[in-house]
């Protein structure tokens, strides 16, 4: 009995020590809070960014890669001497893959943080929710993720995506290339198969359209739900098919096991696309030495002599020990648009200047390891992206002409 | 639509449900041994499947090895995780409290998971990954063929245990009436823990078998755990053989239905069974009133 009372009373010291420090975090955290507001503003303090990434959840893996560019850019930056001269800190939340976690965050990260500037999040989805907010607060919101149409039909007076080209166009050059080819010699009929996601729907959807357009035959139309992780369904429909072409409007996992679905039941395409997962270097780890043929639309590549891209590989690599990603490149993109309209408006804070960062950035051009970048009145980037294959074993450029490093691969030889 | 595509969704559905049955077949035990609802067991298929191909990724071995070692772990972990966690639960609201604790131990889980190994998607690429074999007209994927085969096995060990060992006779005594056979001299506190080691070691074999065929990534166990709680309950509560009809008939039931009605629609089967379920025999389809005809 004495034992059990002593323990309960050790216990309860146990608590009451929690709740001691707990409350002297709480008080901790709010006075440091009060010094930075009386402080704010001033020019030797950092400017701060506020970013919510899904670093856990179905968009961990790319969230991860763009949490990788974003702070990437801000240590180069800060190693070259900061921005305006100050040094630049990122505070980045995780959403957790979740639309409502992710306008939470960015409420919090502007209204009760105070966050100079805003990087936009993973992921169409999550990208449409929040520049809502950044729109509320007049914030500038350049994202690095969300390529699909509906992000450009919403009306945003303050976005600005920052890569070369909006989901529909990813597949451009592959389509003139494919209705280049003489009748005869081109596939005939296509397979699609996407994600319930705009992102993903509109890389496919602006392919099928355009070669629909051009005469060729869409057998099979599938759509499947983010959290879909058995494709042998789907395989077998597209086998039954036996179409020439195949279309994945895939991010990662779903592009895996549905190309290896496809190969278990021996389905044998001439033509085989798929977007995002191909580029990502775990994909020949996951699908083996099967890969070759495979398409992929790219709006980055490692070795593009961009000169801030060479600088940007080196010191990445250097870091790293791997080159950057699409992923790890579209945030670093943000990054150096956002830099450079800082650097043009010669301001960094919340209220007017975002105007001026804003303004800006409508009518200039941006160097970025991307190429250079312009947009249009709805923050649509004016570019098409380049088609990659995977040609004897290694992803290289095949489209367009004027950047390929590898001979377009046409039939795509058996997986 | 064609009678091969019909044929291969059928062959397809008759694999996907084998591994269901093994899945479930744990999940309904938990329940049927001590009224507990274990969220986390999708959690620990995900690890074991993690533990395969970390297990491939350092020795080169094939995955299917590192069974020898997760099995029993995770027996152990199971009776470890009676023992101390869900004993302590209140009797009169053990069903409930379960949920949050088992909610709270797959949570610990996919952190961990993420922790060690990254948010980063991983699949163990075999020599025989794509490989398959025909089966009139239609292909049946080796890796698939391999985990039904696993799944059959287990369940059939399972079958053995439970109707053919003291052990099992003790399990089953506890499930059907605890008290009276703590009367009869079986310590049921003791058989408790081994039903629930026994529970999480088919979830180790069904992480294995899962692991051959899919790309795996730290939440992929809120995909499994809707479908599986689902089948138990269509299966009635604590019955392994109902459990192991109803993953079959609701696996070829997806894989069917997916061919005219896509896959988003195909996945509500589980849901919709569910609701008819409830609505109509809520005691289950195929087990008697909580497994008490085992």
């Amino acid at each position: 009995m004495a034992s059990r009372l002593s323990s309960r009373t050790a216990r309860r010291r146990t608590a009451a020590v929690v709740a001691g420090l707990s409350s002297t975090a709480l008080v901790l955290t709010a006075c440091s809070g009060g010094e930075s507001e009386g402080e704010g503003g001033g020019s030797d303090d950092p400017i701060v960014v506020g970013i919510s990434l899904p670093l856990t959840g179905d968009f961990s893996e790319p969230g991860k890669g763009v949490q990788r560019g974003y702070e990437a850019w801000a240590q180069f930056v800060n190693e070259d001497g900061g921005l305006l001269g100050r040094d630049v800190e990122l505070k980045i939340l995780d959403d957790q893959s979740n639309a409502d976690r992710v306008v939470q965050d960015y409420e919090a990260l502007i209204a009760q943080d105070e966050v100079d500037l805003v990087f936009g999040p993973f992921s169409t989805r999550l990208v449409v929710p929040s520049a809502r907010v950044a729109d509320e607060y007049g914030m500038l919101f350049v994202e690095p993720a969300g390529a699909a149409n509906e992000v450009f039909e919403q009306g945003f007076e303050n976005l600005f995506y920052a890569a070369p080209a909006i989901a529909d166009d990813h597949y451009n050059y592959l389509a003139d290339h494919i209705l280049d080819m003489p009748e005869g010699e081109r596939p005939q009929t296509v397979a699609v198969a996407s994600m319930d996601d705009p992102f993903a729907q509109g890389t496919a959807y602006g392919l099928r359209d355009k070669l629909a357009d051009g005469g060729l035959e869409i057998v099979v139309d599938e759509v499947y739900p983010p959290n879909t992780t058995d494709f042998s369904s789907i395989a077998a429909k597209i086998d039954d098919s036996d179409a020439d072409m195949v279309i994945g409007g895939t991010q990662y996992q779903d592009a895996v096991n549905l190309i290896v679905a496809l190969q278990q039941l021996d389905y044998q395409p001439d033509l085989a696309a798929f977007s995002t997962a191909p580029t990502n270097p775990e994909f020949s780890a996951a699908i083996g030495s099967e890969t070759e043929g495979i398409l992929s639309p790219t709006g980055y590549t490692e070795t593009a002599s961009w000169p801030s891209n060479v600088d940007f590989v080196e010191r990445y690599t250097e870091l790293h020990g791997n080159p950057p990603g699409e992923d790890e490149a579209n945030a670093y993109t943000t990054g150096q648009v956002v830099a450079a309209a800082v650097e043009a408006a010669g301001c960094a804070e919340q209220g007017e200047c975002q105007q001026e960062l804003i303004s800006w950035l409508r009518t200039n051009e941006v160097e970025t390891v991307v190429g250079p970048l312009t947009w249009d009145e709805t923050g649509k980037p004016q570019g098409a992206h380049l088609i990659q294959q995977y040609v004897d074993g290694e992803i290289q450029i095949v489209l367009p002409q004027d950047a390929m490093e590898a001979d377009f691969v046409y039939p795509k030889p058996a997986w | 639509m064609t009678g091969t595509l019909l044929f291969q969704s059928l062959v397809l559905g008759v694999l996907l449900g084998g591994l269901y049955a093994l899945l479930a077949a744990g999940l309904t035990l938990y329940f049927g041994v001590m009224r507990v609802v274990m969220i986390a067991h999708s959690a620990f298929l995900i690890l074991a499947a993690y533990l395969a191909w970390f297990f491939n990724q350092q020795t080169g071995m094939d995955p299917l090895l590192s069974l020898v070692v997760t099995v029993p772990l995770f027996f152990l972990v199971g009776v470890g995780m009676q023992r101390l966690l869900i004993t302590r639960l209140r009797p009169a609201t053990l069903t409930m409290m379960s949920v949050l604790l088992t909610f709270a131990v797959a949570l610990f889980i996919e952190g961990m998971i993420g922790f060690v190994w990254s948010g980063t998607q991983r699949r163990i690429q075999l020599p025989y990954s794509s490989a398959s074999v025909e089966f009139f007209g239609a292909h049946i994927a080796v890796v698939k063929l391999v985990a039904f085969a696993l799944a059959a096995l287990s369940l059939a060990l399972l079958y053995l245990i439970m109707k053919h060992s003291r052990f099992g006779q003790a399990l089953r005594a506890t499930i059907q009436h605890s008290e009276a056979a703590q009367l009869v001299g079986i310590k049921t506190d003791r058989v408790a823990g081994f039903g629930f080691g026994l529970g999480l070691a088919t979830a180790a074999i069904g992480g294995t078998a899962l692991s051959l065929d899919a790309t795996i990534y730290p939440s992929l166990h809120w995909h499994w755990i809707g479908p599986l709680m689902a089948i138990i309950v269509v299966g009635g509560l604590g019955s392994i053989p109902g459990a192991a009809i109803a993953a079959m008939v609701l696996g070829i039931g997806q894989s069917l239905l997916q061919v005219p009605l896509g896959t988003t629609w195909a996945q509500t089967i589980f849901y919709v069974a569910l609701f008819v379920t409830l609505m109509l025999r809520p005691q289950g389809f195929f087990g008697g009133r909580l497994a008490q005809r085992f």
